[in-house]
């Protein structure tokens, strides 16, 4: 139904996104000043589900602004104050605590610019909150607070930001970016920092392993073409860190701000254009917030169908939108936000501040894994009543845990330690060679690797397991797993790293400074054993009802078939996403069995006695989490 | 059954069964509805232009001895908030909101017992005789009913005597959801989904027009949605009396089903009737989205999921505002807002003719 454009300007950019081209500064303004609301809203939709499927996110979050005694005046706020004048106020640290329920997700903190508070106040409060609240991520300071933390306090802002960060901070906010122009800065906020300025703090947190989000203030006195450079300036920043997580459009309220709006900023179509602009243009961007304390219920409702997969959260209480009138409700419980993304026809997912999925609330949910070698599996799917959720596979397993996920592509250990509510499907991603995406890095060939630490990754205990019944039975070493907390680059202290999908075949192609050695493990237990590795394979939960199990295995079935025929374009640009050319994708994806044969099922038997040996048997890995935190996700991390 | 093959059915404009409707309002995409809802939207009324009339919704009574479960309007007769206004003040009423420019009164209330006949047919004739720049649009089935009660005339004898009076048209309140079950629960006094299906039958027979509502979001089911379209589609088969199909979601403030249901349909659902509307009664000339019901952004938004109306500007509104739902605008916002959501719009009477148009400056 995508080809029925009303409006045919939108057909050629809609052509170049089908081809992995990117929109430039004109395309967008094509789409601004389309009419055709519902075909914007369809492009963007697409290429949202292509990167989070049927997910909408959510949080039980509290926001908290310590103080409004704020050293700027900007024009467009209604918030700031002075000390002394009336409605001033300023909180003392055990004030904040008091206002943070136990069982919060994310804490979020931006505030005034305060003219007096030492730096040990801001450290202190990190810490603080992150004691009483040690589940929950951080996420505090916009740019504009740090730039003023680094100027006030004398100190370099990477130090600003590591001292947070061992604090106990886990994200920066997206606030304060408002537009990046000189001539809006000049007009609105002379006093504030620069697009540059900003840009730089965002970058800097983003190479210290602190993702960030983004805003964009419109609905001003802004230009078309002045939101999109702020967009683009985005999408270049991000090109280089990965380091964001959220663009978030916030819906300029007038209050008694004394800025008049254009007459056609903001209806609820220009909202809506400004999702979907945002979604089409930013497209390394993992996520859209429809932020509803700014852009109101009804308009954050309808975004889900525009492009947004977040609705922030149940936010405790927001002061800055309501000063200047915003009408949405205070707190919308989280039961409100629940609905508005079920009937949007969405799965809401529960997560935390770096969108793990901690809970989900519907049912007939699919887990998708975001993996290239998975792509065949998805393109002709029919989901009919199905929900689709991208997901790891270690957050499939634990999902499934909770008996949350009806079905999906598992980790062949998640599959192991289910077997009592999970039943094996025909299907499957095994080879017979080399894999090419479950890859050991090394310094060293393998006899030397008995002393010295092995990095491993948190997605996927299977290739870990892997790697130990090679290292045991095949090779008689015992080294040190050790799960590596951050950036896989970062690799200094290891002898080898353990790298799976799609970073492991970008770093395949590209290489990984230091590491000569590279060993596929499909073939090191092929070469070993004769006999294919089963990586992954579909099941689906016991209790599904019989005819959705029949409609499901006749979907992967037909699916899988179409894909044989006719293959789609989606793997070829999902390769390109991370550096492949459609040839090595293609001779990729031929290394796969898909379908579960005679052999795969002797080589799931073989491989299961082999981890029961092990000692711990199945250990490492397999067992109940303590969520490890990806410090950084960018565009090729958990959020395909 | 298979979405691909209904949307086939719409495109070849294929009239759907029920069971279609129910799919469609179950499972398809809603960008797809949209789609489907918008080029019959232009079909229907090919210009890009968006109705609007200058009206008022005053209550005459809030006495009513039905006790609808939904309903944070009504009084008891001995309640110290009751009240019945004279035909006098209520013209007053009509001639100060006839001065702002208001063409229509939207004239309901409850339904009170205490009220004879004649009340009724001295406020049909003397607004049309003493404020002749507003149209009658008066008393909804449920009063209909209820003063057949009390008169002991049959419905066609009283709709007769008030065209007789000068009405023609007849507002489609009191529907809710037109199937017997849901109607049991949420206003067992208020008459039968079958009773309201009757009003309107006897009224398009004389030659009234009349609008046909939906108050969705509370016990109703997806199948009770589609019991609903089906049996207005029906009756508009016979008489083509209908102008335009309204929905709006209840509001559970104040009112003895909000215990139960405590939160209002999301603004998504709304989009998806309105568009699902639109595909369903292709034999009805317009669907209203209200910039009133749901809040003013949705309604925009509505107006590219296949509605072509944005109702009235209400000058005067009790009901929802008694379920703390209070929303206002005027004519010219109004205009603003149609034309912010990209179309032109224009100023209708009550009968849908165009009184004049708004164009929307490039």
């Amino acid at each position: 139904m995508i080809d029925d454009f009303k409006d045919k300007k939108l057909v050629p950019l809609w052509n170049k996104i089908e081809q992995g081209e990117r929109l430039t500064l004109d395309d967008g303004l094509v789409l601004f000043h389309s009419n055709d609301l519902i075909s914007l809203g369809k492009m963007a939709q697409r290429v949202q589900q292509r990167m989070s499927g049927d997910a909408v996110y959510f949080a039980v979050n509290q926001k908290i602004e310590p103080s409004n005694i704020c050293a700027l005046a900007c024009r467009f706020c209604n918030f700031s104050t002075k000390e002394g004048q009336a409605g001033a106020y300023d909180m003392e640290i055990e004030e904040i605590i008091g206002k943070i329920a136990p069982d919060i997700g994310e804490v979020h903190i931006t505030g005034a610019l305060h003219p007096y508070r030492p730096w040990e106040y801001y450290l202190d409060m990190v810490r603080r909150i992150k004691k009483h609240v040690p589940q929950a991520d951080i996420k505090a300071f916009t740019a504009i607070e740090i730039d003023y933390f680094h100027k006030k306090f004398r100190l370099p802002v990477k130090s600003i930001l590591q001292q947070l960060k061992e604090a106990g901070l886990s994200a920066l906010p997206g606030g304060g970016a408002e537009v990046f122009s000189e001539r809006l800065r000049r007009l609105l906020f002379p006093r504030k920092i620069g697009a540059a300025t900003w840009l730089r703090i965002h970058a800097a947190a983003h190479r210290l392993g602190i993702p960030t989000n983004a805003t964009l203030l419109y609905g001003h006195v802004e230009t078309y073409a002045e939101r999109l450079t702020h967009m683009l300036r985005l999408r270049e920043v991000q090109d280089q860190t990965g380091g964001f997580l959220t663009f978030i459009p916030l819906a300029f309220q007038p209050g008694s701000t004394g800025i008049k709006p254009r007459p056609e900023y903001t209806s609820a179509v220009d909202d809506l254009k400004t999702i979907a602009v945002a979604r089409l243009m930013l497209d390394n961007f993992p996520h859209i917030k429809a932020y509803w304390v700014m852009l109101t219920e009804e308009v954050a409702a309808a975004a889900l169908n525009f492009g947004a997969d977040d609705l922030d959260g149940t936010v405790g209480g927001e002061k800055i939108a309501h000063d200047a009138g915003a009408t949405s409700p205070m707190e919308l419980a989280k039961e409100r936000l629940i609905k508005i993304i079920h009937e949007a026809g969405k799965i809401p997912v529960e997560r935390d501040g770096c969108y793990h999925p901690l809970d989900i609330h519907r049912e007939k949910v699919i887990g998708k894994i975001p993996y290239l070698n998975s792509v065949p599996f998805y393109n002709y799917f029919e989901k009919g009543s199905f929900k689709m959720l991208p997901v790891v596979p270690r957050w499939m397993g634990l999902l499934s845990l909770k008996d949350k996920i009806s079905a999906g592509i598992f980790s062949l250990m998640d599959y192991l330690g289910q077997e009592d509510r999970l039943a094996m499907l025909d299907f499957c991603i095994a080879c017979r060679a080399d894999v090419q995406s479950v890859l050991l890095f090394s310094r060293k060939k393998w006899p030397d690797l008995d002393s010295g630490k092995i990095g491993i990754t948190d997605d996927t205990a299977t290739s870990v397991q892997l790697l130990r019944v090679l290292l045991k039975h095949k090779y008689g070493l015992q080294p040190q797993l050790v799960r590596m907390p951050g950036p896989v680059c970062a690799g200094r202290d290891y002898a080898a790293v353990l790298l799976i999908g799609d970073e492991a075949l970008k770093r395949k192609k590209f290489g990984l400074p230091g590491f000569n050695k590279v060993y596929d493990l499909a073939t090191e237990w092929y070469e070993w054993q004769n006999l294919p590795f089963v990586f992954a394979l579909w099941a689906q939960n016991k209790s599904l009802a019989a005819k959705d199990k029949v409609a499901l295995h006749r979907q992967i079935d037909q699916a899988l078939r179409a894909e044989e025929l006719h293959p789609s374009s989606l793997s070829t640009l999902h390769g390109g996403r991370i550096g492949l050319t459609p040839r090595e994708t293609r001779d990729y994806l031929a290394g796969f069995t898909f379908r579960l044969g005679e052999q795969e099922r002797q080589a799931i038997a073989v491989f299961r006695r082999l981890v029961a040996s092990l000692d711990p048997p199945g250990g490492e890995g397999r067992a109940v989490p303590a969520p490890v935190r990806h410090s950084r996700e960018g565009r090729d991390g958990a959020k395909k | 059954m298979n979405l691909a093959n209904i949307y086939a059915k719409i495109n070849a404009r294929v009239r759907i069964a029920p069971e279609e409707g129910l799919e469609l309002l179950r499972e398809a995409e809603l960008l797809d509805l949209a789609e489907l809802a918008r080029v019959l939207r232009f079909q229907h009324n090919p210009l890009p232009r968006v109705t609007f009339v200058r009206d008022t919704n005053p209550n005459y009574t809030n006495v009513c001895e039905n006790d609808c479960a939904f309903c944070a309007f009504y009084r008891h007769r001995d309640d110290p908030e009751a009240y019945a206004a004279s035909v006098d003040e209520m013209i007053r009423n009509f001639q100060a909101a006839a001065k702002t420019g208001v063409t229509a009164v939207l004239l309901q209330g409850g339904v009170n017992p205490a009220l004879p006949l004649d009340y009724y047919l001295e406020m049909v004739r003397r607004t049309v005789s003493e404020v002749p720049e507003v149209h009658p649009h008066f008393f909804s089935a449920p009063e209909i009913i209820g003063l057949s009660r009390f008169s002991g005339l049959s419905v066609p004898q009283l709709l007769q005597k008030f065209w007789d009076a000068g009405l023609r048209t007849l507002p489609g309140g009191g529907a809710e959801v037109l199937a017997e079950g849901v109607k049991k629960r949420i206003s067992p006094r208020k008459g039968t989904a079958a009773d309201w299906l009757s009003v309107m039958q006897a009224a398009h027979r004389i030659g009234y027009k009349a609008t046909a509502t939906m108050m969705y979001g509370h016990l109703e089911s997806d199948a009770d949605i589609i019991t609903h379209l089906e049996s207005i589609r029906r009756l508009q088969d016979e008489y083509q009396g209908f102008t335009a199909f309204v929905p709006w979601s209840f509001k559970p403030d104040n009112s003895p089903l909000g215990r139960s249901i405590t939160q209002r349909a999301t603004p998504t659902r709304y989009l998806r009737i309105i568009a699902l509307a639109r595909i369903y009664l292709e034999n009805f000339p317009h669907i209203q989205a209200s910039w009133f019901s749901e809040g003013k952004k949705i309604g925009q938004i509505a107006l590219h999921f296949g509605a072509d109306d944005f109702g009235g500007t209400l000058l005067e509104e009790n009901v929802h505002a008694s379920a703390n739902f209070l929303n206002k605008t005027s004519a010219e916002e109004c205009i603003r807002m149609i034309h912010t959501a990209g179309f032109d719009a224009a100023e209708r009477t009550t009968l849908y003719a165009i009184s004049q148009v708004f164009p929307l400056a490039i």
